[in-house]
C-alpha cells in the first residue's frame, strides 16, 4: 500500500516537474522567436512570397499526382510546367521593359504628349471658350504639375539624352521627332521652373518667420530615408523565395503531418478539420483571385488589340494590369494610369473596329479599363470567387491603406489575402471549438 | 476474427445487446490474386533502400487490419503516407460521445474501452483489442459520435483522416475505391445483423399493442 503511494506521488511530482519544464520552455520559445522575428522582418516578404506561390500551385502539382510515378518525379513534371510558364511571361513582360535609352525617349514623348492634349483641351474651341473643361484643367493643375516634374529629366538624364541622340553604346540614335519634342519640353520646363520659383520665394519667407527648426527636421528625415535605403539594400534575401517554393514544392504532406504530430491528443481530430476547411477556404479564395486577376488581364488585352495597340504591348499593359487588379479599387486604378500612359504616346494606331477616331484613343483606354472593372465586379468575381470570402468596402479599403503603410506596394498587394486568411482563420476555428464541444 | 464481435457491439451502440455471432469480413476476393511475384521481390528490395523499420511495421500492421486485406504492398504504402500514428496514455479519451467524427482509428497495441455515458451511468459497449478499429463511420460523414472511445491502457492508433480518404479518390482511385468497399461491405454485414437481431426479437417477444397503463 505504501510502495503504491510512493508511485502514485512519484507520479505527481514528475507531471509538476513536466508542467515547470514545459512553461519555462514556452516562454524562452516566444522570447527568442519574438526577438528573431523582429531582428530578420527582412527575410518575412520572401518568406511569404515563396511559400504563397507554393501554395497556388500546388493544384498544378496535383495534376500530376500518378499513383505509380514516384513523388519526386510528379513534383519535378510540375516544376517543369511551371517553369515554362513563368518563363514565357516573364519573357513577354521583359521584352517589354525599356532599356536606358527607351524610358528618356518614354519620359519625353510622355511629357510631350502630356502637355499638348492639355493645350488641346483647354484651347477655346471656335472662338467659345469652354468653361467647365478649362474649370477641370485649373482645379487638376496641381495633379499636372506634379506629373510634368516626375517626367522632368535631371541634368544627368539631359546629358544622356544629348548623347544618345548622336548614338550611344551602338543604341540606335534618337528619332529627330523626339528631339524636337525634348525642346519643347524643356522651354515648358523653364517655364514651370520660373513660377515655381516664384511660389517658392513666396512660401521661404513667409516660413522664416515661422523659425529654423525646419532643417532639423529635414536632417531627420534624411537619416530616416537612408535607413530605409539600407534596409531595402537586401536584394540577396529574396534568394529564399525560389529555395522556400522549391522545397515547399517537394512536400508531400509531411510538414502537415508533423504539425499534426505536435497537437495534443484532445484537439487531434479538431486540427485535422480545421487545417482542411482554412485550406479549402483559403486556397478557394488566393487561386480564385489567381483567375479573376487573369481573366481581367485578358479582358484588357482582347480590347487593347481591338483598339488596335500592337500585340506585345497589349500583352505586356494586360499582364502588369491583371496582376495589380488583385489590389481592389486601387488596382483597377494603377492599371488604367498604365494604359493611358500607353494611349498617350501611341502613334499610327489603327483600330480594328470600325468607325473609332484614332486620336481618340486614351478616351476608349479609360472606357476599356471601365469595361473590365465593371465585367470583373459583375461577371468574374461572383462567378470565381463566389461569396466564400465576404469582406464590407470598409474593411477592404481600411486593409488597403493599412497595408501601404506599414509595407508599402506589398503591403497593399498583401492586405486582403491577409484578411480574409485572419477572418476565415478565426471563424473556422470558432465554429469546430464550439462543435468539438472544447468552448 | 476475434475483432468482429466487438465492432458489433459497438456501432450499435446505444441498443446495447451483445451478439456473439462473428462478423466474417469476406476478404481475398477480386484483388487476392494480383500479389504478382514480380512484386514482392521489387518490394523486398525497397524495404531495404529507403523504408524505414517505423513504416514498414505500420505498413505489416495495416496488412492484418480486415479494412485494408484487399490492398497490395504499393497500394499500402500510399495509405501509409495518409495515415497518423496517436498514442494515447491511460484513461485518456480518443473521442467523446457527440463530437463531429472526422477519422478511423485502428488499433496497433493496447486496449481501448467503447462506452455510453447515460445519467450518470456508464456502460460499457465493447472492449477492443490489437487490431480492431473504430469510428469508422467518420470516413462517411461528419455526424456525431454515437459513443465515446478511451483508453484502457497506453494505446498507439493509427487514424485514417476522412478529407484524405477522400483525396486518395483523386491520386489513387483502385486504392481509394478498396477502402470504401471494405467500409461498405462492414456496414452492410452490420446491417444484415441487425435485421436478424430485430427479427429474433420479435420473435421471441412480440411488441405490445395498446398502451400499458
Amino acid at each position: 500500500m505504501n510502495a503504491r503511494r510512493d508511485v502514485v506521488k512519484e507520479e505527481v511530482e514528475r507531471q509538476g516537474r513536466r508542467k515547470i519544464f514545459q512553461y519555462s520552455f514556452a516562454v524562452v520559445f516566444v522570447l527568442a522567436s519574438g526577438f528573431l522575428f523582429w531582428q530578420l522582418r527582412i527575410l518575412l516578404l520572401p518568406i511569404l512570397v515563396g511559400s504563397l506561390l507554393a501554395y497556388l500551385f500546388r493544384p498544378i502539382k496535383d495534376q500530376f499526382k500518378i499513383a505509380w510515378l514516384p513523388h519526386e518525379l510528379q513534383v519535378l513534371a510540375s516544376f517543369a510546367v511551371i517553369a515554362l510558364l513563368l518563363f514565357a511571361t516573364v519573357a513577354t513582360v521583359r521584352s517589354h521593359i525599356p532599356n536606358e535609352r527607351q524610358k528618356l525617349e518614354l519620359k519625353v514623348r510622355l511629357k510631350y504628349k502630356l502637355n499638348e492634349k492639355l493645350q488641346e483641351i483647354v484651347k477655346p474651341k471656335e472662338g467659345r471658350p469652354n468653361v467647365i473643361l478649362s474649370m477641370v484643367a485649373k482645379e487638376a493643375s496641381p495633379l499636372v504639375d506634379r506629373i510634368n516634374r516626375w517626367l522632368d529629366l535631371s541634368q544627368e538624364e539631359v546629358e544622356l539624352f544629348m548623347k544618345y541622340r548622336v548614338g550611344l553604346e551602338g543604341e540606335p540614335k534618337i528619332e529627330e521627332r523626339y528631339f524636337e519634342f525634348f525642346q519643347v519640353n524643356q522651354s515648358t520646363d523653364l517655364k514651370a521652373a520660373m513660377e515655381r520659383e516664384a511660389l517658392q520665394r513666396e512660401a521661404e519667407a513667409k516660413a522664416q518667420a515661422g523659425g529654423l527648426d525646419s532643417q532639423a527636421t529635414r536632417a531627420a528625415a534624411k537619416a530616416e530615408a537612408a535607413a530605409s535605403d539600407q534596409k531595402m539594400d537586401h536584394m540577396e534575401v529574396w534568394i529564399l523565395a525560389p529555395i522556400l517554393f522549391f522545397f515547399l514544392g517537394f512536400d508531400n504532406g509531411q510538414i502537415r503531418r508533423y504539425i499534426i504530430g505536435l497537437v495534443p491528443n484532445r484537439y487531434f481530430e479538431l486540427s485535422l478539420t480545421v487545417m482542411d476547411q482554412l485550406d479549402d477556404a483559403i486556397g478557394k479564395y488566393l487561386r480564385g483571385t489567381l483567375i479573376e486577376s487573369a481573366l481581367v488581364g485578358l479582358t484588357l488585352i482582347l480590347g487593347m488589340i481591338l483598339l488596335g495597340i500592337p500585340m506585345s504591348v497589349a500583352v505586356a499593359i494586360g499582364v502588369i494590369s491583371g496582376l495589380i487588379n488583385a489590389i481592389p479599387f486601387l488596382g483597377t486604378f494603377i492599371g488604367m494610369m498604365i494604359a493611358l500612359g500607353y494611349a498617350l504616346i501611341a502613334e499610327n494606331i489603327v483600330p480594328l473596329i470600325p468607325g473609332l477616331n484614332p486620336s481618340d484613343l486614351a478616351l476608349y483606354v479609360v472606357l476599356l479599363v471601365a469595361l473590365a472593372h465593371v465585367l470583373d465586379n459583375i461577371i468574374f468575381q461572383p462567378f470565381v470567387l463566389g461569396s466564400a470570402v465576404n469582406l464590407h468596402p470598409l474593411v477592404v479599403v481600411l486593409a488597403i491603406i493599412s497595408g501601404s503603410l506599414l509595407m508599402g506596394l506589398w503591403g497593399m498587394l498583401f492586405a486582403i489575402p491577409t484578411v480574409v486568411v485572419l477572418k476565415t482563420a478565426t471563424e473556422t476555428l470558432f465554429r469546430e471549438l464550439r462543435d468539438y464541444r472544447i468552448i | 476474427m476475434v475483432e468482429g464481435n466487438a465492432i458489433v457491439k459497438l456501432t450499435i451502440g446505444e441498443l446495447s445487446f451483445s451478439d456473439s455471432r462473428p462478423i466474417e469480413i469476406a476478404s481475398g476476393g477480386l484483388m487476392a490474386g494480383r500479389r504478382w511475384r514480380a512484386e514482392k521481390i521489387l518490394w523486398e528490395t525497397l524495404k531495404r533502400w529507403k523504408r524505414s523499420s517505423i513504416e514498414l511495421e505500420r505498413i505489416e500492421f495495416l496488412k492484418t487490419v480486415p479494412f485494408f486485406n484487399d490492398l497490395s504492398q504499393w497500394q499500402l504504402k500510399s495509405v501509409g503516407e495518409i495515415i497518423f500514428e496517436r498514442t494515447y496514455e491511460v484513461n485518456e479519451s480518443v473521442f467523446e460521445e457527440g463530437q463531429p467524427g472526422a477519422a478511423l482509428f485502428l488499433i496497433q497495441s493496447g486496449q481501448v474501452s467503447v462506452e455510453v455515458h447515460r445519467d450518470g451511468v456508464t456502460t460499457q459497449l465493447a472492449l477492443l483489442g490489437a487490431g480492431a478499429f473504430f469510428g469508422e463511420m467518420a470516413l462517411l460523414d461528419e455526424s456525431p459520435r454515437s459513443a465515446c472511445a478511451r483508453a484502457v491502457e497506453r494505446t498507439k492508433t493509427l487514424a485514417l483522416y476522412r478529407n484524405d480518404l477522400n483525396r486518395l479518390i483523386l491520386s489513387d482511385p483502385e486504392t481509394a475505391c478498396q477502402i470504401y468497399r471494405a467500409l461498405a461491405r462492414i456496414v452492410g454485414d452490420r446491417l444484415r445483423t441487425t435485421n436478424d437481431l430485430v427479427q429474433r426479437r420479435e420473435q421471441e417477444a412480440p411488441p405490445p399493442t395498446g398502451i400499458a397503463a
